[in-house]
């Protein structure tokens, strides 16, 4: 009992000193007092009157009728009542309004007295809530509930009202009324303007916040069904846009922090996982046709996650460096609180359908089209070279029995998915030791057949205290995960997205005695493809954390830690025999990952606060950090069996030369400091510094400093605001500015490189692949942020904007050089982009009684530029970037270079000018063919025609949050919104494209057909001679508005009444059904506008992803 | 000052342990890291065997250069073959040469060249002056530089001559065209110490798939040809008939062999492939059964003689339209078949050195010079069972004058080997030749047109004049 009070003690403690340090309430009020053998209950009466503090003790324990002497003059009421009990076994604390006694030697404020009223507080999820202050409205009668939330006060007058108060919660009053129960639950104080956010190597308060920084707390994530952290992050944090590249489970995601700001591929975030840097590429090296690799996030169990902070400016991200550049990304688990064990099992099952299906044509409108193609080939090419040119009658042969088929393949494809998944966690612990444990299993199927993710995690995470001064703790988790992958985007032959919208309708799956039929015209069973071809991706995953901290004078404290991020994957890929056309060809890969990176870090803190007003913290630091990653493989041929995958069994080993075994190294050292000031929480500054040396650069140029300064002014505490603080209650103006780096280049570019692996035959070879350059150096970022966050009316509103200009310079760029060097680019430091933007969010509790309504809406705008460009390779005034962008000086990252497509010559004679495909001799343009824009106007289409045709970066991009809450229901709505991107649709140009036997989208019902037939749709002619199709040519044709609006998420849940959780003896049992990706509301006519094929600055590439899916989710979430 | 307890003493000491195995790794020894699996760039000419995998490198150049563009240089302009494929061998086929071109780009070539450049500049460092196993590597890599630099000015001209390889962002990475008779004396003068450097045999397969002597003196022979310096290539080409190395094949059987299997006697120097990841363009050019992108043209099949016992070989009678080319991948070549990546591509034979020496004999003239002529020739005809031309008469009454009786035997026995092209263009027939079929008319039609990328890569690249 005594460890028990003295909890509960400590607690009270605990909070008594947060709210202290906040200083919320006139501690500096003056006052005077003269009394005389007094009591010192007679001087807590005077107390009482003159201020709005009253005072809270047990009569049992604090003696009150002693009688002291006391003469203050102007002094504030700390220095009265340090006075006032200094001769005394009383010791006092101020928590709020409420001044708290107790004597000396004695472990509890104040004791319960078993009489009359009773209860027990809880919070919203039914937790008991020890330490809560229970007083009776207007008097110094009051006590701290137990460790299990329970209370009891002594002869209450039916008239009085409690009032329960704890840090971090709103108060409640309630009417005692002649009930002689009354429990209650409390409810987090709705701004957390005193919450606590992770910053670089520390917490800060969201008061003294002085950069950009956004935070997304648990509550939002426990209430969407998501499987990975990025997608939390989706709509829900300004200046952060997250694209899915595909719907696959376990998919590559990009995050993009305030726009694009390198060329390279290193353009996502830094993320930290309880202070471990971990790694956030895709290891993937067997992604079939597919651009993008997998989400290395996904490891991640979002429902471990307590909080994410989103460090978005220079003055916040550079304390992290050469790696923060893109933004950093800080996530921190749930840890252990003191207190009764709690357990919580939540158990969800659901299913996913596709969104929507794309149109292709039935069987009849097919052999028409493609008979249309025929000729119309047949027409072009006059029999030219061969006498003639028979075509394959099969196709059209309604009588042929591989060709009697009338399928949409999709129907085939696509399946309803179901998915489960179970999460148990434990936590507690003493004020010595405190754990939190956690395990979650998913398995997912993905919408298209045979596609399938399963996961296991794991955590604990567990802090001790050695003794006062000294805690240590780890935090450890381990995910396996296993991915059955089906090869879906891309453009290949087994590319299964694109190649069952083209398949012929026709098509059988079996030969007439039901054999398998593998192939068929160049076009494979794409059943088979997804049924018996291996992708199977195995990762391992164990993300370790360890801290001593030693508090070595008060105020100063010492933290080393080890971190460790270990990532073991191996690939899995085979093509059986009954997927191919050659006779007993059969053929796997495999690819072994081992990926480590382990940082040790050393830093001090010291946190001082002089004269109560001036509030100093300081820290200095040293951290190294080493990467190595490792990749075994081997492709093999002819297999001696399907059923025998493993490379043993291959008699040809074919792929020789770049994965057998190679390793690649990379370490950095870095030294980083912070200085803070703070006075009275009105007036903020805050200098940070890092130098980071790492290996990757030249001797010479190894180490970059990265400086920052911010400030932040509350205004509203000034005396001219005075009179506004009643609407506008908190106002805070911040201004900051800062530098980062990155440093994403290959480990040894700067050094040159010799490979060594692509043989001569037998005769091993060597040979110069990476240029050298020793000046190369780091890219360096800065920027400027200006922000603003205000609350109004007692926080009922609450508005945060940023605005900011973001500087790249010195780009790490891979420069095209000319081939006659022998090398097709030089890394350099080149060029300059810029971004410029603003975001705003705005937090309202629009209802705030029985029904509850909060809104949180959020947008943000990004305007992108490249700057300069390396100016000798600038000959065409701009620089390739892929197939379908370009890079230009003045244009923002991003736009797609190509054709315009004006509409379709009705007749021959329409072609007035007689333009012609190509040069000169080409041919001359026919009724049904494109009328493309002769920029040139030299009538001859050729690549100097091509101009800008759409620009893939957003206008805007959002959330729109609902909270509503009604008796046990709550119910979430989430809107999530991207409006003025264009979309470069291949999928759509490759469903268009009559190339050989493809089927087509209906559009290609209006095509035309004859002459005088007005359409906008060309003539098919087989193998697109005239690059009318997409392949040869990107045109706008195929450029769509990416804009849309999402009903993201919708969640309803029934927090089951505590008199029957109490019967069921649990403490909290909720049931709730959730789902995702409901509505949206688009021109798009691709699968789903959120899409991206490639990963970095390709953006805006429709190749035909996995398609997005709409998923239904029922659960129930149980706490004992 | 308050005394620290022993727990904390602990912790001190820990803390001061910790900072001082900092302080002993210094902060040069973290961040120096070479590569593991790669050589840096300055550190990779060590020792000899370094020196052998340079070289072997450069090779491995040639492979990616030549697996596809040599059939679309040498073949994809002239008569011999025809295309119902859309795309580059269209365009080629009709003349319709457009700065996007896939052919009409150097950088394979050029990537030879660098890989030669490094191994020039760096072997003999590695190597004692004048040591015999260094020039034998040196004289690979100026053959094959050699050899890179001949295609280069056979298919656009003037091109960039560069001889120094690029260690550093320095140097001038912007160069400009180069006179093609200054880009030959170049050639000729690293054949020349080719010829005199590398290994005569090597005693093994290396023999056909690696720079020789006599390898060097073909290339010569055939550069010498180009240029008209008869004198010279009969010079040359007298070197490679004598060179016990060679011999003809002498059954039609072997003659096949010759490119399915390779490594024949007649073989001077091929490009070795295989089935796995060196892979050649043979089976997409020549045999993937309705997508097989040339087949032969009624001109070719017509310009057989009778009789001639090489035409099975070379694609299938039974059709009145074949829809493959046999003569590399064997005959009755199917694609049902898994593999077809392992052929070598026969670049230089014999065959066709004894058919230039011909025809420079015939050039440089004489009686005695012109019955060696005939009797190279015949040899080759009498092989494909022809009947030989007993005198230069003969040869006229049938093909006007020996010269072209030559020509046509070459175009014959060596077709789909990619020589065609350069010998009509050589023999400046390649307007008549080909104006009938797809109009070419204008002799600055003759080169290729430098593909845009290479132009927009490099603003001191000026486009061939035809083609601007």
């Amino acid at each position: 009992m005594l460890f028990i009070m003295r909890l509960a003690f400590s607690i009270c403690l605990f909070a008594c000193c947060m709210s202290f340090a906040t200083g919320t309430f006139s501690q500096n009020q003056r006052l005077s007092i003269n009394q005389k053998n007094s009591s010192i209950e007679s001087i807590m009466r005077t107390i009482e009157d003159k201020t709005d503090y009253y005072f809270m003790y047990s009569a049992l324990t604090v003696d009150v009728k002693q009688t002291v002497d006391i003469q203050a003059t102007n002094k504030s009421v700390a220095e009265i009542l340090d006075d006032l009990f200094k001769n005394t076994n009383i010791t006092w604390k101020i928590n709020g309004r409420l001044i708290a006694l107790s004597a000396n030697g004695e472990s509890t404020v104040v004791s319960q007295q078993p009489r009359n009223i009773s209860g027990k507080v809880t919070d919203s999820s039914g937790t008991p809530l020890p330490g809560v202050t229970v007083v009776v409205k207007g008097t110094s009668v009051g006590v701290i509930t137990d460790v299990n939330g329970g209370y009891s006060l002594p002869n209450i007058p039916d008239n009085a009202t409690l009032v329960f108060s704890f840090v971090g919660m709103k108060a409640q009053e309630i009417a005692v009324s002649g009930k002689s129960v009354i429990n209650v639950t409390l409810r987090e104080e709705i701004v957390g303007i005193d919450e606590v956010v992770a910053i670089g190597y520390g917490v800060q308060k969201k008061r003294d916040i002085t950069g950009a920084i956004t935070s997304v707390n648990s509550t939002m994530i426990e209430g969407t069904p998501v499987k990975d952290v990025m997608s939390v992050l989706q709509g829900r944090a300004s200046g952060v846009q997250v694209v899915s590249n595909s719907g696959a489970p376990g998919d590559g995601i990009t995050v993009t922090v305030r726009g694009y700001s390198t060329l390279n591929s290193g353009n996502s975030p830094l993320y930290v996982i309880d202070g471990v840097p971990v790694e956030s590429n895709s290891l993937s090296q067997l992604n079939g046709w597919e651009e993008h690799g997998l989400n290395p996030l996904a490891d991640i169990n979002p429902q471990d996650i307590e909080s994410i902070e989103v460090l978005k400016d220079g003055a916040s991200t550079s304390i992290y460096g050469s790696r923060a550049a893109n933004g950093v990304i800080l996530i921190t688990t749930k840890r252990g609180k003191s207190g009764q064990g709690k357990v919580s099992v939540n158990m969800q099952a659901g299913v996913s359908t596709i969104t929507r299906f794309l149109s292709v044509l039935n069987a009849r409108q097919y052999r028409d089209i493609i008979t249309d193609a025929y000729e119309n080939y047949n027409d072009y090419i006059g029999y030219k070279y061969y006498k003639n040119y028979d075509y394959n009658y099969n196709l059209i042969d309604s009588l042929n029995p591989l060709n009697t088929g009338d399928v949409d393949w999709q129907d085939v494809m696509y399946r309803t998915a179901w998915q489960k998944e179970l999460n148990v966690s434990f936590s507690g612990g003493s004020a010595d030791a405190k754990y939190a444990i956690s395990s979650s299993y998913l398995d997912q199927d993905g919408i298209f057949i045979a596609s399938n993710y399963k996961r296991i995690t794991s955590r604990v995470n567990a802090d001790f205290k050695l003794n006062p001064k000294v805690n240590v703790g780890y935090s450890v988790s381990y995910a396996h995960s296993k991915n059955n992958r089906i090869n879906a985007g891309g453009t290949g032959n087994n590319s299964l997205v694109q190649s069952i919208l083209v398949r012929p309708p026709t098509y059988s799956l079996t030969y007439p005695d039901g054999s398998s039929l593998n192939y068929l015209n160049g076009k494979r069973n794409p059943v088979a493809l997804a049924k018996e071809v291996t992708h199977l991706n195995t990762t391992n995953r164990i993300i370790g954390n360890q801290y001593m901290e030693w508090e070595v004078l008060k105020g100063l404290k010492f933290r080393a830690n080890l971190n460790v991020d270990y990532i073991s994957m191996k690939e899995d890929e085979f093509y059986p025999t009954t997927v191919d056309y050659r006779e007993g060809y059969n053929s796997g890969s495999v690819r072994a990952i081992n990926n480590l990176t382990w940082a040790n870090e050393d830093y001090l803190s010291y946190d001082k606060t002089f004269k109560e007003d001036h509030h100093f913290t300081a820290l200095a630091g040293f951290s190294m950090q080493e990467w190595k990653k490792e990749i075994t493989g081997l492709d093999g041929l002819y297999f001696v069996s399907d059923n025998i995958t493993t490379l043993n069994s291959a008699s040809t080993i074919s792929q020789k030369d770049d994965y057998v075994n190679t390793t690649v190294e990379h370490s950095m050292v870095s030294f980083f400091g912070r200085l803070g000031y703070n006075y009275k929480g009105k007036y903020m500054l805050q200098a940070n510094m890092r130098a980071d040396g790492s290996s990757r650069f030249g001797k010479e140029n190894r180490f970059g400093y990265f400086p920052s300064v911010s400030g932040a002014w509350r205004f509203t505490d000034e005396p001219f605001a005075e009179g506004i603080t009643s609407i506008l209650n908190d106002g805070k103006l911040r201004l900051s500015w800062g530098q980062t780096g990155n440093e994403a280049i290959g480990d040894y570019t700067s050094q040159g490189e010799f490979s060594v692996g692509s043989n001569y035959v037998d005769y091993s070879a060597a040979s110069p692949t990476v240029m050298p350059n020793n000046a190369l150096t780091w890219e360096t970022t800065t920027q400027y942020d200006l922000g603003v966050d205000l609350s109004f009316l007692k926080d009922r509103f609450v508005f945060n904007a940023d605005f900011y200009i973001k500087e790249t310079t010195d780009l790490l760029f891979d420069v095209p050089i000319p081939e006659t060097t022998g090398f097709n680019y030089i890394t350099q430091n080149v060029g300059d982009i810029r971004n410029k933007g603003c975001e705003f969010a705005l937090t309202s509790h629009n209802l705030d009684r029985k029904f509850k309504w909060t809104t949180s809406f959020n947008i943000s705008f990004n305007r992108n530029k490249v700057v300069s460009l390396p100016e000798d390779l600038l000959t065409n005034g701009y620089m390739e970037n892929g197939a379908y962008h370009i890079l230009q000086e003045g244009r923002p990252i991003g736009v797609f270079y190509g054709y315009k497509f004006l509409g379709v010559f009705s007749r021959d004679e329409d072609n007035v000018n007689e333009v012609r495909f190509g040069s000169a001799s080409g041919a001359i343009f026919k009724g049904g063919d494109p009328i493309w824009d002769d920029l040139k106007a030299d009538n001859i289409i050729d690549d100097n025609d091509r101009q800008i045709i759409g620009d893939a970066q957003p206008e805007f991009t959002g959330g729109f949050n609902n909270d509503f809450s009604y008796k046990n229901f709550t119910l979430n709505v989430f809107f999530q919104f991207v409006y003025g991107n264009d979309i470069y649709s291949v999928l759509n140009g490759q469903r268009n494209w009559v190339y050989a036997y493809n089927n087509t989208s209906t559009d290609a019902l209006n095509r035309w057909r004859e002459q005088g037939d007005v359409t906008n749709y060309p003539r098919p002619i087989r193998n697109d001679p005239l690059h009318s199709g997409y392949y040869y040519r990107v045109s706008d044709r195929w450029i769509e508005d990416g804009s849309y609006l999402r009903l993201k998420n919708v969640s309803l849940a029934y927090n089951v009444p505590r008199k029957i959780t109490e019967k069921l003896k649990i403490s909290n049992l909720k049931a709730y059904v959730t789902g995702q990706n409901l509505i949206t509301w688009t021109h798009y006519t691709g699968y789903d506008p959120e899409v991206s094929s490639y990963s970095g600055t390709k953006i805006g590439v429709d190749e035909g992803s996995y398609p997005q899916s709409r998923t239904i989710i029922f659960g129930v979430n149980i706490d004992f | 000052m308050k005394k620290l307890n022993i727990i904390e003493m602990k912790y001190l000491k820990i803390t001061i342990a910790v900072f001082f195995l900092i302080q002993v790794t210094s902060c040069d020894e973290i961040l120096d890291k070479d590569p593991v699996s790669t050589f840096s760039a300055d550190g990779f000419y060590q020792t000899e065997s370094d020196c052998e995998a340079a070289v072997y490198g450069i090779y491995d150049a040639v492979q990616a250069a030549f697996g596809t563009n040599f059939a679309y240089w040498g073949e994809g302009r002239a008569d011999n073959v025809v295309t119902e494929q859309t795309g580059e061998a269209m365009y080629l086929m009709d003349n319709n040469m457009t700065v996007s071109l896939a052919s009409g780009d150097w950088t394979n070539l050029y990537t030879i060249i660098s890989r030669a450049n490094y191994a020039i500049k760096y072997i003999p460092g590695i190597f004692d002056e004048d040591d015999a196993n260094g020039n034998i590597l040196i004289g690979q890599a100026k053959a094959l530089r050699a050899l890179a630099y001949f295609y280069l000015v056979r298919v656009w001209g003037d091109v960039p001559l560069v001889t120094e390889p690029y260690t550093s962002v320095d140097q001038d990475i912007f160069v400009s065209r180069t006179d093609q008779e200054e880009v030959f004396d170049q050639m000729e003068e690293d054949l020349a110490f080719a010829a005199e450097y590398c290994e005569d045999k090597y005693n093994s397969d290396e023999d056909q798939i690696m720079i020789t002597q006599g390898g060097a003196n073909a290339l010569l022979t055939q550069v010498y040809m180009w240029r008209g310096e008869y004198e010279k290539a009969l010079e040359t080409s007298e070197l490679v008939l004598n060179n016990s190395l060679y011999s003809l094949v002498t059954t039609m059987a072997d003659w096949s062999d010759m490119f399915i299997s390779g490594y024949s006697d007649e073989s001077i120097f091929e490009i070795a492939y295989d089935e796995t990841d060196q892979k050649n363009g043979l089976r997409t050019l020549y045999a993937v059964g309705s997508y097989s992108i040339y087949v032969p043209s009624e001109e070719f099949k017509a310009s057989y003689e009778d009789g001639d016992e090489r035409i099975p070989y070379v694609y299938d009678t039974n059709l009145a339209e074949p829809k493959a080319i046999w003569k590399f991948l064997g005959k009755g070549v199917s694609d049902e078949v898994a593999d077809f990546y392992d052929c070598n591509i026969v670049l230089i034979r014999l065959a066709d050195i004894m058919l230039l020496r011909a025809e420079a004999l015939v050039h440089v003239g004489g009686s005695a010079n012109i019955s060696e002529a005939l009797n190279l020739l015949n040899q080759i005809r009498e092989r494909a069972g022809l009947s030989a031309f007993a005198t230069e008469a003969d040869a006229e009454a049938m093909y006007g004058d020996l010269e072209s009786a030559i020509l046509h035997e070459r175009s014959i026995e060596l077709c789909y080997e990619g020589h065609r092209w350069f010998d009509l263009v050589r023999t400046e027939k390649a307007i008549s030749t080909m104006n009938p079929i797809n109009g070419l008319s204008d002799e600055g039609n003759l080169v290729w047109p430098i593909n845009s990328d290479i132009i927009n890569g490099n603003p001191n690249i000026v486009q061939n004049a035809y083609y601007q």
